[in-house]
């Protein structure tokens, strides 16, 4: 199927590999996803052909490449849909759907990025973008620090790797004015963190990604809403997942 | 007489349909995502996401869960309202290519009512589905649907203000679902739905949490499908008009079994969340397993 550069595909896993504890990377060969998707979009993805688990998973494209006809992500392994899928092998068909969602607005010029945990995944695509870039990235203990791009300033709550404490700390010297674009991708108490610590001249800048439960991912259930700043809720799948950080109602994310 | 061997059916209502797969409310919006991906070309009827009197913002999150075997949802019935489904969706929907029926969802007789009756003055709907049996509505929903009584003057009020076609949507959770079709039928509906989600829920043992803000939620998946062939089977034989089987399918063989169990349309709802495609898919599968026998 295809309308809209949405294509719905058996994908061959050219990839799947263990990245560091629990966490996985797995590339698959989807041409025409490859040569639609952008920063910030996501899939959905079938972790098995029978109807166990029953919905598809959604995960942010990590990097991409339309030449090669090949997309990357990278996942926690956190229940029985990334579970399935973690254990994957070269040539395994995994049923694609993408690219799906509003994805990071690209813009030439200075780009902050802010990650809490696994929410670097998307990062790389991202940078690929960007003219230049400085990123900051937070987890509780070093896990997955592997996964960031080389240069990446780190802060770690047990002190293993980078500067001990939560990636908020590492916001307190930025010269946030210095920035035309912020991207900030993470757990939601850690991205109202953010939003709260950035002086309010510069929200116009910040873009989030928001996560919610999906049960479609291509904008009908109604399952995956985000409380906006104007009273209801927007959809994560189809308003987002890339958010401006002043539509989000944060007082209402829980 | 066993619909499988007599042949599919190539009209419903007296609307021609390319075979017997409808997609199920609140599994594909008002059929305009489907529509823009191409994929409505096998597809019988669509039957639109509950409409309400007033805009719904819908539950808080999260609303669905994923048991593995299973859907949990409460999405609680989030719609734009009839106002903005009259000046907006139903204008874009004009140009669907297949059919639409308007799914309605309202917490008192009347309601149902003046909401039919709002909705005839635009759009060109096939008809209505009469959702008495919603579990995800404190007020009202569930209540109409497992009281024979209600059903009737539910049936009744929206049978009054329309022409159009009416199928009941009916509810497995409590009640008698033969004698709500029979009520139905008396009350002038001409189909009924058997039957919408089940009641569920899923809780965290350790912290006693539910997975749903709501707490329990409308379950629905293949799981189903055992339960729902029974009920068509049950009502098929209690009333004359016909029945939309809604629940449980996943393969093309799923939608015969509905068939000849007595359904004369068969819904896909969670099947259709997680392949859009699944419609052209039954509908292909369903050629190859009849071309088999
Ligand atoms: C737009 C979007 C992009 C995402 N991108 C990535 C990514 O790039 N890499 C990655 O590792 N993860 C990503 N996620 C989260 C990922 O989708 C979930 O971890 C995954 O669906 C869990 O599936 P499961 O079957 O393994 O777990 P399940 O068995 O379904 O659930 C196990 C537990 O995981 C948690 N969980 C499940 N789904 C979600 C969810 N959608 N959001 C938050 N917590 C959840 C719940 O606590 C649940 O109890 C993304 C989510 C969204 C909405
Ligand atoms: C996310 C979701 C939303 C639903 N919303 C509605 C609704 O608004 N009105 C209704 O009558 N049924 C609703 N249903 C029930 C479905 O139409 C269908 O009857 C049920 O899911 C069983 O079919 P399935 O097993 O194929 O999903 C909903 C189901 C799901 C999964
Ligand atoms: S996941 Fe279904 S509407 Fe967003």
């Amino acid at each position: 199927m295809s309308s809209a550069g949405l294509v719905d595909t058996d994908a061959r896993v050219i990839a799947c590999s263990r990245e560091d504890e629990d966490i996985f990377r797995i590339e698959l060969e989807a041409p025409r996803i490859a040569s639609a998707c952008r920063p910030g979009q996501f899939a959905m993805l079938e972790p098995s052909p029978g109807a166990f688990p029953v919905s598809r998973r959604p995960l942010t494209f990590s990097s991409c490449d339309p030449e090669a006809g090949s997309v990357t992500f990278l996942f926690d392994v956190v229940g029985a849909g990334t579970s399935i899928l973690s254990r994957s092998a070269e040539g395994d068909p995994v049923r694609i759907l993408g690219p799906l969602g509003r994805g990071w607005e690209t813009s030439p010029g200075r780009w902050l990025m802010v990650a809490g945990g696994l929410g670097i995944a998307g990062f790389p695509f991202l940078l690929s973008t960007a003219d230049e870039a400085v990123v900051m990235a937070g987890t509780r203990t070093g896990r997955g620090t592997s996964c960031c791009p080389p240069g990446t300033v780190l802060a770690t709550e047990d002190g293993s790797v980078g500067v001990r404490g939560l990636v908020t700390g590492l916001l307190e010297d930025v010269e946030w004015d210095s920035f035309d674009s912020i991207a900030v991708c993470g757990p939601s108490a850690m991205m109202r963190a953010v939003v709260a610590s950035a002086p309010p001249r510069v929200l116009g800048r910040i873009q989030v990604s928001m996560e919610s439960r999906m049960g479609c991912g291509w904008g009908v259930c109604g399952g995956c809403p985000v409380p906006s700043s104007r009273g209801g809720f927007m959809s994560c799948c189809k308003d987002g997942p890339v958010f401006r950080a002043c539509d989000v109602d944060w007082e209402r994310i829980s | 007489m066993n619909p499988v061997t007599e042949g599919l059916p190539d009209s419903f209502w007296g609307i021609p349909v390319p075979g017997p797969v409808a997609l199920a409310s609140g599994t594909c919006g008002f059929g305009l995502e489907l529509d823009a991906m191409g994929l409505l070309a096998d597809v019988a009827l669509v039957f639109s996401k509950a409409v309400t009197p007033e805009p719904r913002d819908g539950n808080a999150p999260p609303r669905i869960h994923d048991t593995g075997y299973g859907l949990l949802n409460s999405i609680g019935l989030a719609n734009p309202g009839l106002d903005r489904v009259l000046s907006e969706v139903l204008p874009a929907a004009a140009g669907l290519s297949r059919p639409l029926v308007l799914n309605v969802a309202c917490e008192s007789v009347s309601a149902f009512g003046s909401t039919v009756a709002a909705l005839e003055a635009g759009g060109s709907h096939a008809g209505y589905e009469v959702n008495v049996s919603c579990p995800n509505v404190e007020a009202g929903g569930m209540a109409f649907g497992v009281d024979p009584a209600a059903v009737a003057s539910v049936t009744r009020a929206v049978r009054r203000e329309t022409r159009r076609p009416i199928t009941v949507k009916l509810t497995p959770n409590g009640g008698d679902m033969v004698s709500a079709a029979k009520a139905a039928e008396d009350s002038g509906a001409d189909a009924v739905t058997v039957c919408n989600t089940f009641l569920g829920m899923k809780l965290d043992w350790r912290t006693g949490r539910p997975a749903l803000a709501r707490g329990a939620g409308g379950y629905s998946s293949p799981a189903l499908l055992p339960l729902v062939v029974a009920r068509v089977w049950q009502v098929g034989r209690a009333v004359r008009i016909p029945v939309i089987a809604s629940g449980g399918v996943w393969e093309p063989g799923d939608v015969l079994e509905l068939l000849a169990a007595g359904a004369s349309l068969v819904q896909v709802g969670t099947g259709l969340l997680r392949r859009p495609s699944l419609p052209s898919e039954l509908a292909a599968g369903i050629r190859d397993l009849l071309c088999g026998t």
